[in-house]
C-alpha cells in the first residue's frame, strides 16, 4: 500500500442477488483514501456510495457479496475477511460508522450515559468511575451542554440534532482511525445541519480523523471534504480535491450535480435538471452508464466504457469528452461561472 | 417459474437496444470521427430508462413458486382436493353408508385393511376408505363455509371498525360482549336449540368466528389509514366506499389470505372439538370430526388403531399443507419480499 | 401595491391543536398570512415548527381549534355545507412530501391519477378519461404508456410527478406544496421545482409551498414566511427578506444554507438562534408589525425599534 493511505479500494465488485436476479451495485471501483483526510463521497440514490462503505465495515446485507477486488486496510485484505471475528477486529475500533437516522443507532431503552460508557469500556479498557468520566467528556467533546444531566437521560429527551451528536460521542467513543458518515445530516434541519457538519469538521481536524462522507447532496460538502468522490451507477465517475471538482469539474454528471442546485438559481429561470432515471443495474450497462440522459454523450459513450484521464495529479474524470479526438464542448452557465469564481479561467 | 425469468430477460434486452438508439456499434467504434461526435439527447428516452418491469401479482406468484415446500404442499393439497372430490365418481368404491355383510350374515366389523377394505371397515362393518373421503368432503364444506362466512363478516366489520371513526365505539363494545361469552357454552347452547347437522355446525362456528378476523382487520386499518396515499384519496373528495375498497384492502391481501388459510383448518379442527365433546355431527353424516372420534375411542386397542390413523392423516395433510401455503403466500405476497 | 392584489386565501389567527383536551399541545399558534393569486408563498420552519400542519389545516385534514380560512372571501374551516366542500375539492389540491408513500402501491398509475375524475365527474365516458390521464401525464413530462404501469416501477422524481398529474387532473387553482422536494434527490430535485414553476406561469396557478430550506424556497416563491414553533417570526417578499433578514431566527436559517462554494463556504459564519435571547415580558410582550410595505416581523417593541434602525 502506498505511503499516506489508510483505506484502499482496487477493482471492487459488488453485487446482490435478489430474487434470483444480479444487481451490480459496485462496478470495478478503485479509490485510496489518505490519512487524515476528509472524503465526501456524492451520488444520487442506488449510485452504491453506501454499499462502497458499509463493505470496508462487513456491513453489506446478507444477498451481497465482494464478486471481485481487495478492500486494503493496515495491510488486510478486508475482502477476504469471511467471520464475524475477523470483522469486529475492524468494526468499531478502527472504522466507525455515523448513520442517517440517529434514532435507528441508539437504544431506546438505555441511557445516553449507559450506551457511551459501554463503548468507553469496550475501546478504551476503563471501569468504574473513570469510564463515566470518558463518557461524560465524550459528551461535552461533541458539544452538549450540560454533560453530567444529559449522562442519566434516554436518546428520547433528545432532539434530533443532539442525538446525531450522542451517536457521533459513541462512535468517538471507540477511538476509531476511520469515521464513515452515510448522510448524517438528512434528516436534521437546515440550522442543524449545519452545525453537525461543522463538529465533525472539528472533531477531524482535531483528532487527526480520516472521514469518509457519504451524501447526495453535493452542496453540503463544499465545506468539509478536502477530496470529492462523485458516483454513478456504481462507478466513480470523477474524483478530485474540493475545489477542482466544485471549480473546474470536468464530467458531464458532475456538472449536471453542480447545476441543478437551487442555491444557484434564479428566479423566473429554469434550473438545469438532469432529465430521466438512472440506468437500472440489473442489466449489464454498456459504454459509459451516464450516456442515456448525458446532452453531451458521445457516440461512442454507447458502446465503450470510458477510461479515467487525468486532469491534474490528484484529479481525474471518467469521461471521453477528455480524450484529445473528442469535440470540445461548452458546460453549462453555472459550471462557468463557477470556474471564474474559484480562479481556474475560462474554459479551456 | 422458468418462463418469468425469460420474460424478464427479454425484456431487459429490449430496453438496452432502445437506449443504444438507433446507432450501429461496429459502424460507430470503426471511425474515430464519428465515435467522438456528439449523439444528440433524446429526453424520452432518458426518461425510459431505469425500469424494473414490475407487476405485483407476477413478483407475488413468482415469489411463492420459487418456495419448494410450499410448491409440494400445493401439489399434495390440490391432489388431495380432486380426489375427495372425484372419489365417489371411481369404479368399485363403496357407498360410506352401507353396512357390508359377510358369507353368514353377520356384518364385517373391524375388518384391517386389506384387498377389499384398503383402510379396513369400521365397528358397525362400514367401508372406512369411503368413509374417510365422504368425511373429507364434509369437512372441507364446513370449513370454506366457515372462513368465508368469517371473511365476509370479518373484513366488513373490521373495515367499518377500523376506518370510521364514529363507530369505533359501537364496535369495540360489541366485541368485549361476544368476546366474553365461553365459545363452548354458545356450541351446546345451539347444539340443545338447533338439531345437529352440518348447517347448524356451520352457524354455531360462524357465530363467533369472524370476531378474531374483524379485530384483526380492524387494527391493520387503524396502521395504514392515515397514511399518505390515504390523505391524498381524501384531498380528491374519493367517497369512504372506494378508499377501502382501492386503498386499504388491497394493501392486507397477504395478512387476509394467511389467516383465511389458517380459518379452514381451524373450523375443521373446531368441527373435530365439537364431535368430541358430544354435540356434533351424527354418525350418518360421516366428517373428520366423527371419524376421529370414533377411532379415538377404540385407541386402546392396538389392532384397532388404523381407524383412527387414517383420518387423522388426511386431518393432518390439510391442516399442514393450508398452514404451510397460506404461511408462504401471505410472504410471497408482501411487495417488501419482491425485487424492486 | 400587493393590495390591489386579489386574496385568493386568508389565514387569520389559525390554532391547531393536537392531543387531548386536557393536554393540548398547540401545533399552530395564532397565525396569519394572505396569499395572492397567482404567487408562490413559501413557508418555511424546521420540522415540528407547524408548517405542515398549517397546510393540512388548509385542506381541511387537521380540524382548525381558533380562527379561520377564507378561500375567495369564503369561509373554509370548520363545517362547510357540500356544495362549499365539492369546490374546495376541486380547487385546493396538495402534493404531498413523500413520493414513497403519498402513492397507492396497489394500484396502477391509470387509476391513480384519475382518481378526483371519478368523484367529480361520475360518468365521464371511459375513453374520455383515458385521454385525460395521458394529457395529465404528458403536462407533467412523463410518457402516457406509463398509465398502465404501478408506482414501484418509478424513481422518485416520476413519482412525486405523477402526484403532481394526479392534483392538476382536478383543474385546481390553488395547490398546497408540502415539501414537495425534500424527499428527494438533490439531481431530482430541479426537475420538479422547474416542472412547478412552468405549470404556475402556463395555468396561472397559486402555490403555498412548505418547506424546511431557505434556498429552494427562495428560488420558487415570492412572498415568504419563517415559522418557529408555530408562530410566525417574520414575512417579507422574497428578495426584501433575503437582502434585509431581521428576526434573528430568519438570519440564523440564511446562514446555514450550504453554499457549493469553497471559499465562501470557508468564510462562512454560523448563526445560532437561541429562543431565550429575546427575554419576552408580560410589559414588553412580542408584537407582529410591518416595518416596511410588505415586511412584518415579530418582536418586542425595544426589538422592533432596533430593526428598524437595521432598516435605514
Amino acid at each position: 500500500m502506498k505511503e499516506n493511505v489508510i483505506l484502499s479500494f482496487e477493482d471492487l465488485d459488488i453485487r446482490f442477488t435478489l430474487r434470483g436476479q444480479v444487481l451490480n451495485a459496485i462496478r470495478g471501483i478503485s479509490l485510496d483514501v489518505y490519512k487524515g483526510e476528509s472524503l465526501a463521497i456524492v451520488g444520487e440514490s442506488g449510485s452504491g456510495k453506501s454499499v462502497l462503505a458499509k463493505s470496508s465495515m462487513g456491513l453489506l446485507d446478507a444477498n451481497g457479496t465482494i464478486a471481485g477486488g481487495h478492500i486494503w486496510y493496515d495491510d488486510k485484505d478486508l475482502a477476504a475477511f469471511k467471520t464475524e471475528k475477523q470483522w469486529l477486529s475492524v468494526r468499531g475500533s478502527q472504522i466507525a460508522m455515523v448513520m442517517q437516522d440517529p434514532m435507528t443507532s441508539l437504544n431506546p431503552l438505555k441511557t445516553v450515559g449507559a450506551q457511551i460508557e459501554e463503548a468507553v469500556r469496550l475501546h478504551q479498557g476503563l471501569r468504574g468511575a473513570e469510564a463515566k468520566q470518558a463518557a461524560v467528556q465524550a459528551l461535552a467533546d461533541v458539544g452538549i451542554s450540560d454533560p453530567e444531566t444529559r449522562y442519566k437521560q434516554y436518546p428520547h429527551e433528545f432532539s434530533g440534532g443532539m442525538r446525531q451528536r450522542v451517536v457521533i460521542a459513541i462512535a468517538m467513543a471507540c477511538r476509531p482511525k476511520i469515521l464513515i458518515c452515510d448522510e448524517p445530516t438528512t434528516a436534521l434541519d437546515v440550522t442543524i445541519q449545519a452545525q453537525i457538519l461543522e463538529l465533525i469538521r472539528d472533531l477531524q481536524k482535531k483528532l487527526e480523523l480520516t472521514t469518509i462522507y457519504i451524501t447526495h447532496d453535493l452542496g453540503v460538502v463544499a465545506n468539509v471534504a478536502d477530496r470529492i468522490a462523485v458516483m454513478y451507477a456504481g462507478d466513480i465517475v470523477e474524483v478530485g480535491g474540493c475545489d477542482e471538482v466544485f471549480y473546474d469539474p470536468r464530467h458531464p454528471y458532475t456538472w449536471a450535480l453542480l447545476s441543478s442546485l437551487p442555491q444557484l438559481g434564479v428566479k423566473g429561470q429554469d434550473l438545469y435538471s438532469i432529465k430521466g432515471t438512472p440506468p437500472n443495474l440489473f442489466y449489464e450497462v454498456k459504454g459509459d452508464a451516464f450516456a442515456p440522459r448525458n446532452p453531451w454523450a458521445l457516440k461512442i459513450d454507447f458502446f465503450k466504457r470510458p477510461p479515467y484521464f487525468d486532469v491534474t495529479d490528484t484529479h481525474r474524470a471518467r469521461t471521453w469528452l477528455l480524450d484529445p479526438r473528442a469535440p470540445k464542448v461548452e458546460p453549462p452557465e453555472h459550471i462557468r461561472q463557477l470556474r471564474e469564481r474559484g480562479g481556474v479561467g475560462p474554459y479551456a | 417459474m422458468g418462463l418469468f425469468h425469460k420474460t424478464a430477460d427479454a425484456l431487459g434486452d429490449k430496453l438496452n437496444e432502445k437506449l443504444a438508439w438507433d446507432l450501429d456499434e461496429a459502424a460507430v467504434m470503426a471511425d474515430d470521427a464519428v465515435a467522438f461526435s456528439l449523439a444528440g439527447f433524446r429526453p424520452e428516452d432518458a426518461e425510459r430508462g431505469g425500469y424494473s418491469n414490475y407487476s405485483y401479482w407476477r413478483a407475488t406468484l413468482r415469489a411463492f413458486f420459487r418456495n419448494k415446500t410450499a410448491v409440494f404442499f400445493l401439489a399434495l393439497m390440490g391432489v388431495t382436493l380432486l380426489f375427495t372430490f372425484i372419489q365417489p365418481l371411481l369404479p368399485n368404491q363403496k357407498d360410506p353408508l352401507l353396512v357390508h355383510y359377510g358369507e353368514w350374515g353377520l356384518p364385517l366389523n373391524n375388518v384391517p385393511p386389506n384387498d377389499e377394505f384398503w383402510f379396513g371397515t369400521n365397528s358397525i362393518g362400514q367401508d372406512l376408505w369411503s368413509r374417510i373421503w365422504a368425511g373429507t368432503r364434509t369437512s372441507l364444506f364446513i370449513g370454506f363455509s366457515v372462513a368465508v362466512v368469517e371473511a365476509v363478516v370479518g373484513i366488513l366489520a373490521g373495515v367499518l371498525w377500523g376506518y370510521v371513526r364514529k363507530l369505533d365505539f359501537f364496535f369495540t363494545e360489541l366485541y368485549n360482549v361476544l368476546d366474553n361469552i365461553p365459545q363452548t357454552l354458545l356450541l351446546i347452547l345451539i347444539s340443545y336449540i338447533m338439531k345437529p347437522g352440518v348447517d347448524t355446525i356451520i352457524f354455531a362456528l360462524s357465530l363467533t368466528g369472524w370476531l378474531g378476523m374483524a379485530r384483526f382487520i380492524r387494527n391493520q386499518i387503524i396502521i395504514i389509514r392515515d397514511r399518505d396515499y390515504n390523505l391524498a384519496s381524501r384531498c380528491l373528495g374519493v367517497p369512504t366506499g372506494r378508499i377501502i375498497f382501492r386503498n386499504l384492502l388491497p394493501y392486507l391481501v397477504s395478512v387476509i389470505t394467511m389467516r383465511m388459510a389458517l380459518a379452514i383448518p381451524n373450523a375443521i379442527g373446531s368441527e373435530v372439538f365439537v364431535t368430541y365433546i358430544g354435540i356434533g355431527l351424527p354418525v350418518s353424516i360421516p366428517s373428520l370430526g366423527n371419524l376421529i372420534q370414533t377411532g379415538r375411542s377404540l385407541m386402546q386397542m392396538a389392532v384397532l388403531r388404523y381407524q383412527l390413523i387414517f383420518p387423522v392423516a388426511v386431518l393432518a395433510v390439510i391442516t399442514i399443507s393450508f398452514y404451510i401455503i397460506g404461511n408462504s403466500f401471505a410472504d410471497a405476497a408482501d411487495p417488501k419480499n419482491h425485487v424492486n | 401595491m400587493p393590495e390591489t392584489r386579489e386574496k385568493l386565501l386568508q389565514v387569520q389567527d389559525l390554532t391547531v391543536t393536537f392531543g387531548s383536551r386536557r393536554h393540548p399541545f398547540t401545533a399552530v399558534d395564532r397565525v396569519s398570512f394572505d396569499i395572492y393569486k397567482g404567487e408562490t408563498f413559501g413557508l418555511v420552519g424546521e420540522s415540528g415548527s407547524g408548517k405542515t400542519t398549517i397546510g393540512r389545516a388548509i385542506i381541511r385534514v387537521n380540524p382548525v381549534a381558533g380562527g379561520t380560512i377564507r378561500y375567495k372571501g369564503e369561509v373554509i374551516s370548520g363545517r362547510v355545507s357540500r356544495a362549499t366542500d365539492r369546490r374546495i375539492i376541486r380547487n385546493i389540491q396538495m402534493v404531498f412530501q413523500d413520493p414513497m408513500a403519498s402513492l397507492n402501491e396497489r394500484a396502477k398509475v391509470d387509476y391513480i391519477v384519475s382518481e378526483g375524475l371519478y368523484s367529480i365527474h361520475k360518468h365521464m365516458p371511459e375513453a374520455e378519461r383515458k385521454e385525460r390521464v395521458a394529457k395529465a401525464l404528458s403536462d407533467v413530462g412523463l410518457l402516457p404508456e406509463f398509465a398502465s404501469r404501478f408506482p414501484h416501477e418509478f424513481s422518485g422524481g416520476q413519482r412525486q410527478r405523477i402526484g403532481i398529474a394526479r392534483a392538476l387532473i382536478m383543474e385546481p387553482e390553488f395547490i398546497v406544496a408540502d415539501e414537495p422536494i425534500s424527499a428527494l434527490d438533490v439531481s431530482i430535485r430541479a426537475q420538479v421545482l422547474n416542472l412547478m414553476s412552468q405549470l404556475q406561469k402556463e395555468r396561472g396557478l397559486t402555490y403555498l409551498f412548505i418547506a424546511h430550506d431557505l434556498s429552494v424556497v427562495r428560488f420558487i416563491s415570492d412572498r415568504i414566511g419563517v415559522i418557529y414553533r408555530g408562530q410566525l417570526m417574520e414575512l417579507a417578499e422574497s428578495e426584501q427578506l433575503f437582502a434585509h433578514p431581521l428576526h434573528p431566527y430568519t438570519r440564523a436559517l440564511l446562514s446555514a444554507i450550504p453554499m457549493p462554494d469553497p471559499i465562501r463556504e470557508r468564510e462562512k459564519k454560523l448563526i445560532v438562534y437561541d429562543p431565550s435571547q429575546h427575554g419576552y415580558t408580560p410589559a414588553d410582550p412580542p408584537l407582529w408589525e410591518e416595518l416596511e410595505p410588505g415586511h412584518f416581523v415579530r418582536g418586542s417593541q425595544r426589538e422592533l425599534d432596533e430593526y428598524r434602525k437595521m432598516l435605514l
